[in-house]
């Protein structure tokens, strides 16, 4: 069954078309990565998906709901951090985590119990006192994200929520989201950082100009787009005349080259590695580090988008 | 719980800190009693429809339509807040509409309107209870000028409110609005006696007919410039009130 299910789905605003005709399929309980450059059009894709602005073409499900006809129902089942800050200044981290449960109609028993509780998951209990004005912007956020498991959901927009984490925020709240996904959550995670979307995504889909270029399991986009590795070689001392020698060998492209640094793509790394180790031995180049990398997330990322850039495209 | 009430409640809960609460019962107890009494030394009397009254009673029923102004205006102002702090995109992607959310602040204003009227005739009181004139119309004109003043003020800080982007403008503003409204009427003089084009001023200025019908109220001086008061101020807190309803209705996010 799919939680998000959008067709030809368009957003312009004047002659700028934000979101060009994309078509979204998400299956209920995955966490569906939504990556794409800024201005890509993700937060418009999350503001058309929550309701939030009606779209100028195409039609959206939300949940088995038709989101134009009954957006009310639609936003009383889902949960919405949005990138954008948003808190009450004035508010204690507890009492606008308890205010936000009033809300959404969660009796006073239930809302003190899930509050001390995500004060404690969030590890919030040092801050609980302080007010939301008084909070870093990291702080700020790790409450934005708590406070939306104030209510019950079935599916969850996440845009962008690990801005202003330190790393080990970050890896609690991904690790958290996974948790949570295992009951059965459905959650539509934007974000730019794409070792997040790798561990935490079920499924992503890139976007580009309103469009969206390609969506599979990060390991289908890694087959696709991924044959590529990348070998790099660090040299003790400047060659001039390797980066010659090395682009007689075909299969591949160099991408950088200092004179003591070389990277080099290429999709038949294993035959390209041994003739550039026949190279090196040949010449008598002494060599610090030969290392070949798969292709990770963000390089195919970057590739998707580049491609989307060319000018045949 | 309606979702309105519910938003009721989170806007009372937010509107009332204790700044708020120092700026509404605080600033109005200085003005009546320091400058009330500081005053009487100036002013023996006041004029007022055939009667005269002690500056103390003027300036303490002035504070009541003062009061008005002020706490809606300050409440009319959550919409500057949380737009500027995502609330108002995060009520908005919640399980209220946007009707919820306008009659949310509408209720709040006109609550906070009726206590801060309460509050100030209930201090005010012992002040002007010599000349007070009490008849059937007396609470009916307060509730009435506590409601219509906290629908008017309340929609000039919405319109306000949605027009501007920037903090600066928004605070240039509403203060511009503030001191104009508190100053250039009648809450703490009389226009009899003010030269022109101040006594004009006057009543370009909705507080002075607020403050007018308020003291016409409590002072038993029901006449029939009065009543026109009324019906301009229905007409003027009526029309600002649809264009701040369709303002925020269009509010981009």
């Amino acid at each position: 069954m799919s939680s998000i299910l959008a067709r030809s789905l368009s957003k312009s605003y004047g002659s700028v078309l934000a979101v060009d005709g994309i078509d979204l399929d998400v299956r209920s309980g995955h966490v569906f990565g939504f990556l794409g450059p800024n201005g890509a059009g993700k937060s418009t894709t999350i503001k058309l998906l929550t309701t939030l602005i009606p779209p100028t073409n195409g039609t959206i499900e939300i949940l088995g709901i038709n989101a134009n006809k009954n957006p009310l129902e639609v936003r009383k089942r889902i949960g919405v951090v949005l990138q954008q800050p948003s808190y009450e200044p004035n508010l204690s981290v507890e009492n606008s985590l308890e205010k936000y449960g009033m809300m959404w109609n969660i009796d006073r028993k239930t809302r003190k119990e899930r509050a001390a509780e995500l004060i404690d998951v969030f590890e919030l209990g040092e801050i609980r006192k302080r007010k939301n004005e008084d909070l870093s912007i990291g702080q700020r956020r790790r409450v934005q994200v708590a406070r939306e498991f104030m209510h019950e959901m079935d599916l969850l927009f996440l845009d962008e929520p690990t801005v202003g984490l330190d790393p080990g925020a970050r890896r609690k709240l991904l690790d958290f989201l996974k948790n949570k996904a295992k009951t059965g959550l459905t959650i539509f995670y934007t974000t730019h950082v794409l070792t997040e979307a790798e561990y935490l995504c079920d499924e992503i889909a890139v976007i580009d100009k309103g469009k969206i270029l390609a969506v599979d399991t990060p390991d289908q986009l890694k087959n696709t787009f991924g044959q590529e590795k990348t070998i790099k070689i660090h040299l003790s001392d400047r060659h001039q005349k390797l980066a010659e020698l090395l682009s007689e060998i075909g299969d591949c492209i160099i991408d950088f080259n200092t004179g003591t640094d070389i990277i080099i793509q290429s999709s038949k790394s294993e035959i390209v590695l041994s003739k550039i180790l026949q190279i090196l031995i040949e010449n008598n180049i002494e060599v610090e580090d030969l290392s070949a990398v798969p292709t990770t997330l963000e390089e195919i990322f970057l590739k998707i988008v580049r491609n989307s850039d060319a000018p045949n495209n | 719980m309606h979702p309105t009430i519910r938003l009721v409640n989170r806007n009372l809960t937010i509107s009332l800190n204790p700044g708020f609460l120092v700026w509404q019962v605080i600033f109005p107890l200085v003005y009546i009693f320091v400058a009330g009494f500081a005053y009487t030394t100036l002013i023996d009397s006041v004029p007022f429809g055939n009667t005269s009254l002690d500056y103390p009673a003027f300036i303490a029923s002035g504070m009541i339509g003062f009061n008005i102004m002020n706490s809606t205006l300050v409440s009319g102002i959550i919409i500057w807040n949380d737009r500027r702090h995502g609330m108002f995109e995060q009520i908005l992607v919640g399980p209220f509409t946007r009707r919820n959310y306008i009659l949310s602040n509408v209720y709040t204003i006109g609550i906070v309107g009726l206590i801060s009227a309460a509050i100030i005739t209930a201090i005010g009181f012992p002040l002007f209870f010599k000349s007070v004139e009490f008849n059937l119309l007396t609470i009916p004109f307060l509730v009435f000028a506590s409601i219509v003043g906290s629908i008017l003020f309340g929609s000039i800080a919405s319109v306000i409110s949605t027009r501007l982007k920037s903090s600066e403008g928004f605070n240039v503003i509403i203060n511009t609005v503030f001191l104009f409204f508190a100053f250039v009427s009648t809450a703490f003089y009389p226009a009899e006696g003010a030269p022109e084009p101040l006594a004009t001023a006057f009543y370009l200025n909705p507080l002075t007919y607020l403050v007018d019908i308020i003291r016409a109220g409590i002072f038993g001086t029901i006449t029939e410039f009065v009543i026109l008061e009324m019906a301009v101020l229905i007409v003027a807190a009526t029309s600002l009130f649809i264009i701040a309803i369709k303002l925020l209705t269009k509010l981009d996010l």
